[in-house]
């Protein structure tokens, strides 16, 4: 899927007027415009309205929202989701999307951080996301919340662009007890992630 | 869900012709409607298997982010696009006109195919040509009928072998063809077809030339391609290009799938001939663009002719209800002149796959193949060389692995010994030792001396590690190739391929002890003292590796110690979960991030400089460059190795006159020497 949030690297002179910006998690219904249009304004990927409702009612705590405390209008959202993946138990980041008035403000890490502490705290051993190669934004913000990436994908988008396959593991508990790795495990990660392939 | 009722009030409309006039039909609309009622827009019902799958496959119609198959074009179906005019056979009453036109079809036909090897479906690229839809309407039009039949047969042979060799895991739109008409009787006759109108075309080129000497006015007893004699030639020579590199790459897909390599010799000739054609076809295009209408004209960087004209002919959305289900793709055609280039690279790799020796010898087929990656061939040419080299599950179709991997462990005594080759364990490396002690216990009696068994054991064990690492080592690199490495990164990528490095020196230097070993006992079995000189060459050129490797690692270790830079972040994790996914096929043993820390927090400037790695490097590269003296490959990769070497030592020599810790230094690493090993850029603000 799709993920993009283009956090400008550089800390620039934020544009979109000063004030705190207010997080909070999904509260219902009410929210779910709000998070469909941001999105469906900013991302490449077309989502059908069931895909969101996918999202925020099975995780409705893994979805945030930021906004402008000036004028109470939606600045940025994160939708994820978690389940077992192939023996691990594992988070993804779907959607992370900022108005562009608004990046470079630290928001969309904020948005991230908080849904991969409850990801964290959920007992999630990783997380991963898509993001497209040319998102240097996109791939800087994560690069420095710990991702890798593990994995480059070919033309993953229907926009032709290819993507990153990024990566974070959390600290295992008890680095001697994990079950032996074994090599070649994600071969058709892609399958479960995009049905577009 | 989006769902009208808004037919209550009107009458019901007849149903269509389609439906029989037997069956009883009943109004479903207050059923509809109540349902409706039910459900508020964009509600589901939430079922336990409702998956990420199924939410993102239900599509919003006429949503035109969505819906492949919305309205663009205003035809409903091909025959409706044909009966308004848009695909017309002549293509022209005008027989000048129609000529134009006809080799406008033929060049975007091309840069289609072009577009659809770079990764797009055959129904939005190649089959968007109404022409080659409906091939049928095209049969009093020998020209375009000829080159539209031999172009379907080509797609569906290249897409048999991109089936058959499987290596387009994440490319699979390619071989979709979506019931599209991609084969027909009579394709297999494409040849002569195309053949006798070449050869028509060439007689009347030749007619055309000896007219120009003769300075008669008239062609006699010959049909001319349109009406102007002046342009005859050249539009005759611009058809014959396009018509003739059709053929010779037709010829190039069918030699290439000849059983065991046999037509890579024919293939190679064919190569160069499309080569020849492609460089005619683009002389063509001054003359083409002269003759065309100015004002239709495109900008070269998006026309897809070389003419510069759009083509009549085409619908981008014709296809577009044959598609999957999926929001719509975006497909932007390459131009003529990139579709040119494409295939002049795809001939040049395929060209390198001609030229294989078929050597038997594993070794050289995994550096044919190393060789042949360096040049990042596209899709078609890898699956071309996998379907020469693996067929039946034979090397070439021609030699068993076990035979192959015997040659390797250079095992002459029982090669031919066929209830040795009965053996699982030749088979089965991946469970190498355990399967070696199973087999023991059960062919005690069958095999003559244990002895032997047991060195054949050790052989194949010494050899599996080696080849093991080298494995890890290719895939370690490979993530240099596709970008994947951070620079905070590099310093336990380098640590790592370092260890690996070191380990398959080890293994090689074993396997070469053994081998000589062997050779003393038998006196005759001198054939081999070529290679053992051979060996310590690329020990020695691994050995480079392993010192740029660890000077690298070690010089990015101690900016870290002496000047916080290059430091991973540790807000959710920390640097031993990066390690850990390097470490993932737990290679080699004992080796953990606790030894790579050991190793990288001792690491300073000061030490470096005494025992400069990089100085090391120009100890070894004279006595390399005698040994590879004929393999100009080998000479440019150790001119490499000798430029990072150089550019490190000096860096590393600034930095320490400086002080690593100096707040005004900046250090980064480019590739701007070698794909897989940085240079370190030394700058002061």
């Amino acid at each position: 899927m799709s993920a993009a949030a283009a956090e400008a690297t550089e800390r620039g002179e934020p544009s979109g007027g000063g004030g705190e910006i207010a997080y909070v998690s999904y509260g219902g219904e009410h929210h779910l415009p709000l998070v469909m249009s941001l999105v469906d304004e900013e991302l490449s990927e077309p989502y059908s309205i069931f895909t969101y409702r996918y999202f925020v009612y099975l995780w409705p705590q893994l979805t945030f929202l930021a906004f402008d405390p000036k004028d109470g209008k939606c600045v940025g959202t994160v939708v994820c989701k978690m389940g077992e993946h192939r023996g691990a138990f594992r988070g993804y980041i779907a959607m992370l999307v900022v108005l562009k008035p608004y990046r470079g403000r630290g928001i969309a890490t904020e948005l991230v951080t908080r849904s991969i502490r409850v990801m964290m705290e959920s007992g999630c051993e990783e997380v991963t996301l898509e993001a497209e190669v040319t998102n240097k934004g996109a791939l800087a913000l994560y690069g420095r919340l710990g991702f890798i990436r593990a994995k480059r994908l070919y033309r993953y988008y229907l926009n032709g662009v290819d993507a990153f396959r990024l990566k974070l593991l959390f600290p295992r508990p008890d680095p001697g007890m994990h079950p032996m790795m074994m090599l070649g495990n994600e071969r058709d990660d892609q399958h479960m992630d995009s049905p577009y392939l | 869900m989006e769902a009208s009722s808004s037919s209550t009030s009107s009458p019901p409309p007849p149903p269509p012709p389609s439906i029989p006039a037997s069956s009883a039909w009943a109004d479903a609309s207050p059923l509809l409607d109540a349902a409706c009622r039910d459900l508020q827009d964009g509600e589901l019902i939430h079922g336990e298997n409702f998956s990420l799958f199924g939410a993102m496959s239900a599509l919003e119609i006429m949503d035109p982010k969505m819906d492949c198959g919305i309205e663009k074009s205003g035809y409903y179906s091909i025959d409706e696009a044909i009966e308004d005019g848009i695909a017309p056979v002549p293509l022209s009453l005008d027989r000048t006109l129609d000529i134009q036109r006809t080799l406008d079809v033929m060049d975007h036909l091309f840069s289609c195919e072009a577009t659809w090897h770079k990764g797009h479906t055959l129904a939005q690229t190649v089959f968007t040509c109404i022409y080659l839809m409906r091939m049928e309407r095209t049969s009093s039009h020998a020209i375009l009928n000829s080159f539209c039949r031999i172009l379907r047969a080509t797609c569906y042979a290249v897409v048999s072998v991109v089936s058959t060799a499987r290596t387009h895991e994440e490319e699979d739109l390619f071989t979709m063809s979506f019931g599209l008409p991609l084969r027909d009787e009579g394709d297999e006759k494409c040849l002569s077809i195309l053949n006798s109108v070449e050869e028509t075309i060439a007689r009347q080129l030749r007619a055309c030339k000896a007219q120009a000497l003769s300075r008669k006015k008239t062609l006699e007893g010959l049909e001319s391609l349109q009406d102007n004699p002046d342009l005859e030639e050249d539009y005759c020579r611009a058809l014959l290009c396009r018509l003739r590199f059709r053929k010779h790459f037709y010829h190039v897909v069918t030699c290439l799938r000849k059983p065991h390599g046999r037509g890579l010799e024919l293939a190679r000739k064919h190569v160069a001939s499309c080569l020849t054609e492609l460089s005619l076809m683009l002389n063509s295009r001054d003359f083409l663009r002269s003759q065309s209408n100015n004002t239709q004209q495109q900008g070269d960087e998006i026309c897809t002719t070389a003419s510069g004209v759009r083509p009549v002919g085409f619908d981008a959305s014709l296809n577009s209800r044959l598609l999957s289900p999926a929001p719509p793709r975006a497909v932007k055609l390459l131009s003529w002149s990139d579709a040119i280039r494409y295939f002049e690279k795809l001939l040049r790799d395929l060209d390198i796959i001609c030229s294989s020796p078929l050597d038997p010898v594993l070794e050289n087929v995994l550096h044919f193949v190393v060789q042949f990656q360096k040049s990042v061939p596209d899709l078609v040419p890898r699956a071309f060389l996998q379907t020469l080299l693996v067929q039946d599950g034979k090397l070439y179709g021609r030699d068993l692995s076990c035979d192959v991997i015997s040659r390797a462990l250079s095992l002459p005594d029982i090669i031919g010994d066929k209830e040795f080759q009965m053996n699982e364990f030749v088979v089965q490396l991946g469970q190498l030792e355990f399967a070696l002690k199973r087999e023991f216990g059960e062919t005690r009696n069958v095999l003559p001396h244990e002895n032997m068994c047991m060195r054949v054991s050790k052989q194949l064990l010494v050899w599996t590690q080696e080849h093991t690492y080298w494995v890890a080592y290719r895939f370690l690199i490979l993530g240099f190739e596709l970008d994947l490495y951070s620079p905070s990164e590099y310093c336990m990528v380098y640590w790592y391929m370092y260890v690996v490095l070191m380990k398959l020196i080890e293994q090689m230097q074993l396997r070469i002890l053994a081998t000589r070993r062997k050779g003393k006992k038998k006196k005759d079995h001198s054939k081999d003292s070529s290679r053992d000189t051979a060996f310590p060459s690329s020990c020695l050129l691994l050995q480079c590796y392993v010192l740029l490797s660890e000077g690298l690692s070690m010089m990015l270790a101690a900016l870290r110690n002496e000047s916080n830079s290059f430091q991973l972040p540790s807000i959710f994790n920390s640097e031993q979960e990066h390690f850990d996914l390097l470490q993932k096929a737990r290679l080699p043993e004992h080796i953990t991030y606790y030894s790579f820390r050991e190793s990288a927090s001792h690491a300073s400037i000061a030490d470096l400089t005494k025992y400069n790695f990089f100085k090391e490097i120009h100890k070894i590269t004279p006595s390399l460059r005698g040994s590879f003296a004929s393999e100009p490959e080998k000479l440019a990769e150790i001119r490499q190795i000798e430029q990072v070497a150089e550019h490190n030592r000096i860096a590393l020599n600034i930095i320490s006159q400086v002080g690593a810790g100096d707040p005004s230094l900046r250090v980064s690493f480019e590739f701007t020497h070698h794909p897989h090993f940085a240079v370190a850029v030394v700058k002061r603000s």
